[in-house]
């Protein structure tokens, strides 16, 4: 998948899921890890996580299981759920992580990551 | 008073009340503690006043198990013993330390850490440290730029350190031993043998030789072996005399679980945010640095995880860049000329540079983003981890050590724990990632060839009301044997995660007193 049709998925999945801003795929594309760890770095992440989580191999496929993993305050439009940086931080709370690259990570970073490295790809 | 045993004419005799075997941090501290006491003490030291490399290759031995450091270069043998090079850290063992952990084989102190408090307390002077405060919140009382990080203390806790010059205690308490005239300090004097009676209850003697050839005596009515866990087992071994399998060891429990502290570079951790980020607190500038704090796992996750206590100290550095384990950062070389440097008087740079990772050699950043993560762990203690004797002599005559130092699964599971616990604190709180080394992803049962300890050897000879549990009782009386005790960090029957000098000199202190209410 080229940049163009990555923004014509991110496009449409935002109008169809009449998403926040924040969970559009653009933005998740864009994990908080990036000005920590590098582009680099997120982008080995990302395609580790691809190699060991084949299923979620494909953009939708990530973004469903981002949107699927949010609190339900996060899913009724009128509410100002919590934002990605927030799922992310509960996720280490609940002890959520996944180890890749030797990285201790949240799994809706690694997720995020996954996502940045198709683009990146 | 002192005494070269070399300049007595041979088969001397040397009597007192009590009988201190080895001058290093627990048999000086002792000795210390009876000075101007109308008893008398004979403070038996195999080395001299100064480093001399034929006495320190009385030390050398076999290395069977895990790769380690060179023997003869881990201990220091001569007055002041491993003081002589030893960096200063000191901190207390936790109070789970001394608790029996249904997670962890054959641990359980036979006293409580409530119990040693006084004597920690005393043991601070002597160590030239600060006050006997180890909060991360009293030293922040102190310098308000001191904050520890946002960790939930069910997790994790700052844990602090304090540093001694370090108190080199052949150098600092010299004239006070020298000078006391009921202790008298024979230097080149090398204990050998314990004697013990028919019935093996008492030790009626101890064979003393030099290594010119002369051989002495010594009596007296309690006698303490305090010359480190290597050489206290190697001794009680030797002495087969009467008992085939060594005095004390009628258990087969004398050198057994053997203890090191894991000092190895472990993870990585980056700051998300390096300007709002405070990391003084966990700053070392060696010589300068009063305490600092290292990041500790708590009591209760260490039980809801089931694994060992651990600290990580960080260490200001790049990302990726290597980093040396403890043994590498020091070999016996640079150990050397380490304290040549500081014998004479410190001049120029210290030879350790040489040894230090490239980011060290860059002015320090004004904010730090990444630090490496070096791992203090204790090790389980293990039956098989163990000191014996080897079939190869000393110049004395004396068997040579042969060393197993083995390391279980739980050792690398609860280091691999420990990060990711860490990892996921850092995350949660916003302060950043921690990145694990590739060693530590491998299995649970390999350990890399720079595997380290930090030169603390402990247990051999560990401590338990059971005689089947252990080879002293929590007075550090040998079972079985009713004037015959040993100091020092070979009886720790587990190791926490703290540096164990302070705790040695406690225990001495405490040692001192019992024998002296028995005086």
């Amino acid at each position: 998948m080229d940049r163009r049709q990555f923004l014509a998925v991110t496009a449409t999945s935002a109008l169809v899921a009449g998403l926040p801003a924040a969970f559009n795929l653009h933005a998740l594309a864009q994990p908080d890890l990036l000005p920590i760890l590098g582009p680099e770095a997120v982008r080995e992440i990302g395609l580790r996580y691809r190699e060991l989580m084949p299923a979620e191999n494909q953009m939708r496929a990530l973004h469903a299981v981002i949107l699927a993993a949010r609190p339900w305050s996060a899913r009724v439009p009128w509410l100002a759920g919590p934002s990605i940086g927030a799922m992310v931080a509960e996720d280490f709370a609940a002890g959520r992580t996944i180890v890749l690259q030797g990285w201790v990570l949240s799994t809706t970073e690694a997720r995020q990551s996954a996502l940045y490295s198709m683009l990146a790809d | 008073m002192h005494i070269d045993a070399r300049t007595l004419p041979n088969g001397s005799v040397l009597e007192a009340d009590l009988c201190i075997v080895g001058a290093g941090a627990a048999g000086i501290s002792m000795a210390l503690e009876w000075i101007g006491s109308p008893r008398t003490v004979l403070l038996l030291e195999g080395g001299g006043l100064e480093y001399e490399p034929a006495m320190q290759d009385l030390y050398r031995g076999e290395i069977v198990g895990l790769p380690y450091y060179p023997l003869q270069a881990a201990r220091l043998h001569y007055f002041g013993g491993t003081t002589g090079h030893w960096a200063g850290f000191c901190s207390t063992l936790d109070p789970i330390d001394f608790d029996k952990r249904d997670w962890v084989p054959h641990s359980g102190w036979p006293l409580r850490r409530e119990e040693l408090d006084p004597f920690y307390a005393r043991a601070q002077p002597l160590l030239e440290l600060g006050p006997y405060e180890y909060a991360a919140g009293d030293w922040q009382r102190r310098d308000p730029t001191l904050v520890p990080l946002p960790l939930d203390p069910r997790v994790m806790w700052t844990k602090m350190w304090q540093f001694s010059p370090p108190t080199r205690f052949g150098a600092r308490y010299r004239d006070a031993v020298i000078g006391a005239r009921n202790v008298h300090l024979y230097t080149h004097a090398n204990v050998c043998e314990l004697e013990a009676n028919e019935s093996l209850g008492a030790i009626e003697g101890l064979r003393v030789r030099t290594l010119d050839g002369k051989e002495h005596s010594a009596r007296a009515r309690y006698y303490v072996l305090a010359c480190c866990s290597i050489q206290n087992a190697r001794l009680l071994l030797a002495s087969n005399r009467r008992a085939t399998a060594g005095l004390g060891n009628g258990n087969d429990l004398v050198g057994r679980y053997f203890m090191e502290h894991l000092e190895i570079p472990s993870a990585e951790l980056v700051l998300a945010k390096p300007q709002s980020t405070k990391t003084k607190m966990y700053m070392l500038d060696y010589g300068t640095t009063k305490a600092r704090g290292e990041l500790s796992l708590s009591a209760q996750a260490q039980k809801e995880h089931q694994i060992l206590n651990g600290t990580s100290s960080l260490e200001v550095g790049a990302l990726g860049e290597p980093v040396k384990s403890t043994f590498q950062f020091l070999p016996p070389d640079m150990i050397r000329q380490m304290m040549a440097w500081e014998k004479s008087g410190k001049k120029g740079p210290p030879p350790l540079i040489a040894s230090l990772p490239p980011s060290a050699m860059a002015p320090p950043p004004t904010s730090p983003r990444v630090f490496h993560l070096m791992t203090r762990q204790e090790q389980a203690p293990n039956p098989n981890s163990r000191v014996t004797l080897s079939t190869e002599k000393d110049a004395m005559g004396m068997p040579r050590v042969r060393f197993d130092w083995q390391l279980t699964e739980l050792d690398k599971r609860s280091i691999r724990t420990y990060y990711k616990l860490l990892g996921q604190e850092m995350g949660r709180t916003g302060v950043g990632r921690i990145q694990m080394r590739d060693w530590l992803l491998s299995d649970d049962r390999t350990w890399p060839s720079f595997i380290s300890g930090g030169w603390h050897h402990m247990g051999t000879t560990r401590m338990n009301d059971d005689p089947k549990q252990g080879v002293v009782d929590a007075n550090c009386r040998v079972h079985g044997i009713g004037n015959l005790y040993v100091a020092g960090a070979a009886t720790y029957p587990t190791a926490g995660s703290a540096n164990p000098t302070l705790t040695v000199v406690a225990l001495s202190l405490r040692l001192s007193d019992h024998l002296q209410s028995k005086a």
